[in-house]
């Protein structure tokens, strides 16, 4: 054992290990929802969208101002508590705030640079999502870091599964220790019944007084050893509901992209942009409607992230998931949704491991580790074609 | 045409080094002083760095093509050398000659940025475009993100250093060396080579340009003056944190580029110099109604609209063209005065914001809208030449301007 401790990974404790693997599923699920806008956007105008982010935290912004307006901002009714109703209101209104934003970026910064050079457009996008992150901190940062009320999600508590049942020998040996523990307790309640001074006992009040305290020591310590052995997960019941909705958001996007005729439209344009609008295609229309979507979804996934993960917003609070989002997309290969939704799962539970594993300041630098990882080795990600450039 | 001969080669050779190295002196004498030109001083010599570090991005972005936007990590790799050397290991020499120090942490931090230089500009190799932005991107973020984490770096608590009077002479002489490599390298056949991957990667190679060759040398040159920079940023400052060198550095040297003109030595000087000194008067403005930021926003939309509307719909006379410009630009800055006097009289609108606030947004909108009015930037591609003034002068029949670089 000496020689393990040694290790920097010998801290990590396994029997979390399932715990973390579910919590980093359940945070790529979200990611995978900003990863969805980054991969469209990048399959119908090749550009990076980097002020995608910046989206995703006016969505935030707009799940928090909605939540307000619903009565639960500083200065509320302190016995308000929300309800499913809150929890969809608060969804629509972020999607809403970010889908606007993204029309509005598409129409007025990317559409009059359409047709320069790739890299003009890059810039812009750089350029949109600075003035996004520090002209937010002049207009919404006035009170600091915000959070949404924790009130409004109705649904905290746990589901706990029981994974392995703690060891057999231990638990009961811990039942026993808890019996004794049990039956030191009547004996001292007893003594005590029948002594003058409750605060100055007769010796043999102190002598089972003595002994109950050290069957309590005993008993704690073989319980926590067989906790140890056993392997819980708990998931609140919140991100189980918060699951399904974004399984049922990605099987609209499903639909939408594969059986209906804009996402016939979204999908020629994504394989080549004149020939498409040689066919009758609006490119306009297409390219608009793809922003739309993208930031609708990025403002779902800033709606779940800042209620059920509890993260605190402000105006740089989107530049961290952007560019986790974005390294999920290009993980799984740009441009491809699936690829998208694998990337920002992979994304999510490496996160998780990051962070389980004890090196959790280096938790923001793990994503362009990866990045660079797979651009050296695998530039078309792991669902993506390797398609060389030729003239 | 005149043809030079050697001896006319080594004389002006000769005559410009001397000049560079008079006018440094004279920049050590003008801002070298104590007392109150500590602040003069201090400016002078960033604004100094910074011309260093344009130029040495537009190396890497605009003369070769490489979109780079992680320049502060190599930056960041020549200030920490430069630090930790002068602090730990050679504190002794550091104090007693300080110029020969100087030189020495210069060159030590030129060849550390020049290896990582070198490891990033691997890469390049495989990547173009927008993947190769977000990856430069990404390793000056986890070089930032080390540095943070390690002890022996001071963590985010930085390191102090030995500081010195003399930089304002060694920062001037960086700049002028950077400007002279980047000038002269456009006049080589090399330089030639550089332009040509930057236009056309494919073409280039079937000509026969040595594309790995091409990437890596420029990566590593504009790292390598990055790093010396960054020397000299050490021991200016006498202070070094992770926090002077976040992504807002790298995007600051960027929009210098992109501003002056991708490729464009005098432009990206000019730019460097301009977008330095506003932000840091941007800092004594103090107090600013909430309504004015917007007002201003609204004005810059009405005057941006305009001109991109008549640059994009009206092919008319130059003369009503060019009237027209001066037009919308004068009656976008009436809408944003108009527009701030009336929204200051909206109770809600009056709350007081710090200026200091402004600093990012002003380089932000500066980045957005030169893209969209003018993508190559203010200078385009063009260089400043003698023959260039001639013509402006107003004498006829000058040869072409030179090499449009």
């Amino acid at each position: 054992m000496t020689t393990l401790s040694a290790l920097p990974l010998a801290s990590v404790d396994f029997t979390t290990l399932p715990q973390q693997l579910v919590n980093g599923f359940l945070l790529g699920a979200i990611y995978a929802l900003v990863a969805l806008g980054y991969t469209m956007v990048y399959g119908v105008l090749k550009l990076i969208n980097f002020a995608h982010g910046e989206v995703f935290m006016l969505g935030s912004y707009g799940a928090l101002f909605t939540s307000w307006m619903l009565g639960f901002g500083p200065g509320g009714n302190e016995a308000l508590t929300g309800s499913w109703v809150t929890l969809v209101i608060m969804l629509f209104g972020s999607m809403l705030v970010s889908g606007t934003a993204g029309f509005l970026i598409e129409r007025f910064a990317y559409r009059p640079i359409r047709n320069h050079p790739r890299i003009a457009s890059l810039i812009t996008a750089i350029g949109l999502s600075l003035l996004l992150q520090y002209g937010g901190q002049i207009f919404l940062l006035q009170g600091g870091k915000q959070a949404i009320n924790s009130k409004v999600n109705p649904y905290a508590d746990d589901l706990t599964f029981n994974l392995v049942k703690p060891d057999q020998k231990l638990a009961a040996e811990a039942a026993t220790y808890q019996k004794r523990v049990d039956d030191a307790q009547v004996a001292k309640d007893k003594q005590f019944e029948h002594e003058p001074d409750r605060f100055n006992p007769s010796p043999l009040g102190v002598s089972l007084e003595k002994t109950l305290n050290e069957l309590k020591e005993k008993q704690s310590d073989i319980t926590n050893k067989a906790n140890l052995t056993a392997v819980t997960l708990k998931i609140p019941k919140g991100k189980l509901i918060m699951l399904t909705a974004i399984l049922g958001l990605m099987c609209s996007l499903w639909y939408l992209v594969m059986k209906t005729r804009m996402g016939r439209a979204m999908r020629a344009v994504s394989v080549d942009f004149n020939a498409a609008s040689l066919m009758g295609i609006n490119l306009n229309t297409v390219i608009t409607f793809t922003f739309i979507l993208g930031s609708t979804l990025a403002g779902a996934g800033a709606m779940m992230y800042s209620t059920f993960q509890a993260a605190p917003i402000d105006s740089f609070s989107g530049a961290a998931p952007g560019v986790k989002a974005f390294v999920a997309a290009v993980l799984g290969g740009i441009g491809n949704i699936p690829g998208a939704v694998l990337g920002a799962l992979v994304m999510g539970i490496a996160e998780n491991l990051v962070t389980w594993s004890g090196y959790s300041s280096y938790r923001d630098a793990i994503a362009f580790v990866i990045l660079i990882g797979v651009l050296l080795f695998r530039p078309g990600g792991i669902l993506g074609s390797n398609k060389v450039e030729k003239v | 045409m005149k043809t030079f001969s050697v001896g006319d080669w080594t004389k002006s050779r000769l005559i410009s080094v001397v000049v560079a190295l008079i006018f440094c002196f004279l920049c050590q004498l003008a801002f070298g002083g104590d007392g109150l030109k500590i602040y003069l001083r201090l400016l002078f010599s960033l604004v100094g760095i910074y011309v260093t570090l344009a130029v040495s991005l537009n190396l890497i972005n605009g003369i070769t093509g490489q979109f780079s936007i992680g320049h502060a990590a190599f930056y960041q790799i020549g200030a920490y050398t430069a630090a930790l050397l002068g602090s730990t290991y050679f504190s002794n020499m550091a104090n007693h000659s300080s110029l020969l120090w100087l030189f020495m942490a210069m060159i030590f931090s030129a060849i550390v940025a020049g290896v990582a230089g070198f490891i990033v500009g691997l890469p390049s190799l495989r990547l173009r475009g927008d993947y190769l932005a977000v990856v430069t991107l990404g390793i000056g973020e986890i070089v930032n993100i080390i540095v943070k984490n390690q002890k022996s770096l001071g963590e985010a608590y930085g390191l102090s250093t030995a500081k010195y009077e003399s930089t304002v002479f060694a920062v001037v002489l960086l700049a002028i060396i950077c400007i002279a490599v980047s000038r002269n390298l456009l006049k080589t056949s090399h330089g030639l080579a550089f332009l040509a991957v930057r236009e056309d990667e494919i073409a280039s190679s079937a000509m026969g340009v040595n594309l790995t060759k091409v990437k890596v040398t420029a990566f590593v040159l504009g790292s390598a003056f990055a790093g010396a920079a960054g020397a000299l940023y050490a021991h200016t400052k006498g202070f070094v944190g992770p926090a002077d060198f976040s992504m807002d550095t790298s995007f600051l040297i960027l929009t210098m580029v992109v501003l002056g003109g991708t490729g464009s030595i005098t432009g990206t000087t000019c730019a460097a110099i301009v977008l330095f000194i506003i932000p840091e008067k941007m800092r004594d403005m103090h107090d600013l109604m909430l309504g004015v930021p917007i007002g201003v926003a609204i004005g810059i939309m009405v005057g941006v609209g305009m001109l991109k509307k008549i640059q994009d719909t009206f092919h008319g006379d130059g003369k009503v063209r060019f009237g027209m410009n001066i037009g919308s630009m004068v009656l976008g800055i009436i809408v944003a005065y108009g527009a701030s006097k009336l929204l200051c009289t909206i109770h809600g609108l009056q709350t007081m914001v710090n200026g200091q606030l402004f600093r990012m947004p002003v380089l932000a909108i500066t980045l957005v809208v030169v893209m969209l009015l003018r993508p190559q930037g203010i200078f385009g591609h063009n260089e400043f030449s003698w023959s260039w003034v001639q013509k402006l002068i107003g004498k006829k029949n000058v040869p072409e301007a030179e090499v449009a670089a």
